[in-house]
């Protein structure tokens, strides 16, 4: 035993880790439970056969026809009788686009057109829709040619489960799946960490005088340790002598950047200390409709 | 080792789960035991009587049971976040074991290491935090502590 366990010790330094075997390959799965189990879990209905259509890639079916020939299995009998799921990723993608962006716009209402097509693109970036794929569990359902799988088969996996939940529960239903998992992932955002803004002096000149309000003229409100290497400035906007915003920095000109990015988050409603949006359940929120524009 | 020595996480929830709907974490459960062990003889009768409850009970966690010829049960579970958690339950009852079920039910799959802090949050100020300029009155001069005569 002990000469057993060296040898497979030395083994293990010499060749490093064996590679990764997706969860379908190891013992203990029954891919029709785990399907349904995937369905309860997340709270939803979905008809199981466009669930099991949507996991199914296309590389998948490549990798499959040529595993087959090459095991020189080109009979009828075993032919492979599986839909792709193309379609119900682009169903999934334009709706959960249109969605979000609808979402956005019904919960910023003074949100710059370019702010809201941002952060609705922010939400369906890969980063952000790989992160919940992942942790909702669609990475071991996936049939896709490759493992580990890769990010784009992941987005297209998920675009087709929203596309597949459009089909079999309605638009309604989707939208609330969409609400609970995707615009959560916006919670401790900050707006111009997703919407990359050159100039905010002049977007913020622009938002004035579309509101009538006179334009901003910058003043230093504070200074402290001017001559020292980290100095600090307190700039402050004033429209029509009233104080619009103030922002800190370490030179005059970025506190006056800041400042400019602290009034246009204040006019937008997306600062910190906004109303939370309402992320109440369905039942409530079908009681009461008019109090879905969330925050203030 | 001291709690500097090992691994601490902060308290942090998988996807935001409990902000819209709450999704139960675990994904699935193997039970590994023996048919003949007398270390299994919980795991059995759990086996017998309260299994199928706990699987109607959570409908989104997939319970497989496998019979194999083991000196030590496990119960084996996996989360939604990629986490595998093992646990020997030699020689427990079944009632035990299905607090143990329940209890890995309820737990997101987070590494169950030091939380540094019990609590979180994402607006830590509603009315701006506070810094030394707040409430001063603006003076370009140097800072001094204020006089009567203010």
């Amino acid at each position: 035993m002990k000469t057993y366990t060296y040898i497979m010790e030395k083994k293990l330094k010499i060749e490093g880790p064996p590679p990764p075997k997706p969860r379908s390959q190891k013992p203990n799965w029954d891919y029709h439970s785990e399907v349904q189990a995937f369905s309860s879990r997340l709270h939803e209905n979905f008809s199981l056969e466009l669930l099991k259509t949507a996991f199914v890639n296309p590389c998948y079916i490549e990798s499959e026809h040529k595993r087959r020939q090459a095991l020189s299995m080109n009979s009828e009998a075993t032919a492979l009788v599986l839909n792709a799921n193309v379609e119900l990723r682009s169903r999934g993608s334009d709706f959960s686009a249109g969605f979000l962006t609808d979402w956005c716009r019904a919960s910023f209402p003074s949100l710059h057109s370019d702010g809201v097509a941002a952060v609705a693109t922010h939400l369906s970036s890969p980063a952000v829709v790989c992160l919940v794929a992942r942790n909702l569990g669609i990475e071991d359902l996936t049939m896709s040619g490759e493992f580990p799988v890769p990010d784009d088969v992941v987005y297209a996996t998920y675009m087709a489960v929203i596309g597949a939940l459009l089909e079999s529960s309605g638009p309604e239903r989707a939208g609330f799946f969409l609400r609970d998992f995707v615009v959560t992932q916006l919670i401790g955002k900050d707006l111009f960490d997703m919407w990359t803004v050159v100039n905010p002096m002049g977007l913020l000149l622009e938002e004035l005088a579309q509101r009538n309000m006179a334009a901003p003229e910058p003043r230093l409100i504070r200074s402290a340790g001017a001559s020292t290497v980290l100095p600090l400035y307190f700039v402050g906007l004033y429209s029509d002598q009233k104080l619009l915003a103030q922002g800190p920095g370490e030179t005059i000109i970025a506190a006056e950047e800041e400042a400019a990015r602290v009034a246009l988050r204040e006019l937008y409603g997306f600062t910190e200390s906004r109303r939370p949006s309402d992320f109440s359940t369905m039942e409530r929120w079908q009681h009461q409709p008019a109090q879905y524009v969330g925050s203030n | 080792m001291t709690s500097r020595g090992t691994a601490s996480r902060f308290l942090q929830s998988v996807l935001r789960n409990g902000v819209g709907r709450y999704v139960g974490q675990l994904k699935r459960v193997s039970i590994v035991f023996s048919k003949n062990g007398q270390s299994s003889l919980g795991i059995r009768e759990f086996i017998e009587e309260g299994v199928v409850d706990y699987a109607t009970k959570n409908p989104g966690t997939v319970v497989y049971v496998t019979p194999s010829p083991c000196r030590i049960p496990r119960i084996v579970a996996e989360y939604m976040n990629g986490n595998v958690r093992e646990k020997t339950v030699t020689s427990k009852t079944s009632k035990e074991i299905s607090e143990i079920l329940t209890q890995m039910a309820n737990q997101s799959g987070l590494d169950i290491i030091r939380i540094r802090k019990p609590f979180h949050t994402d607006n830590p100020s509603i009315q701006g935090q506070w810094h030394p300029f707040t409430h001063r009155p603006p003076s370009i001069g140097p800072i001094k502590p204020r006089t009567l005569e203010d």
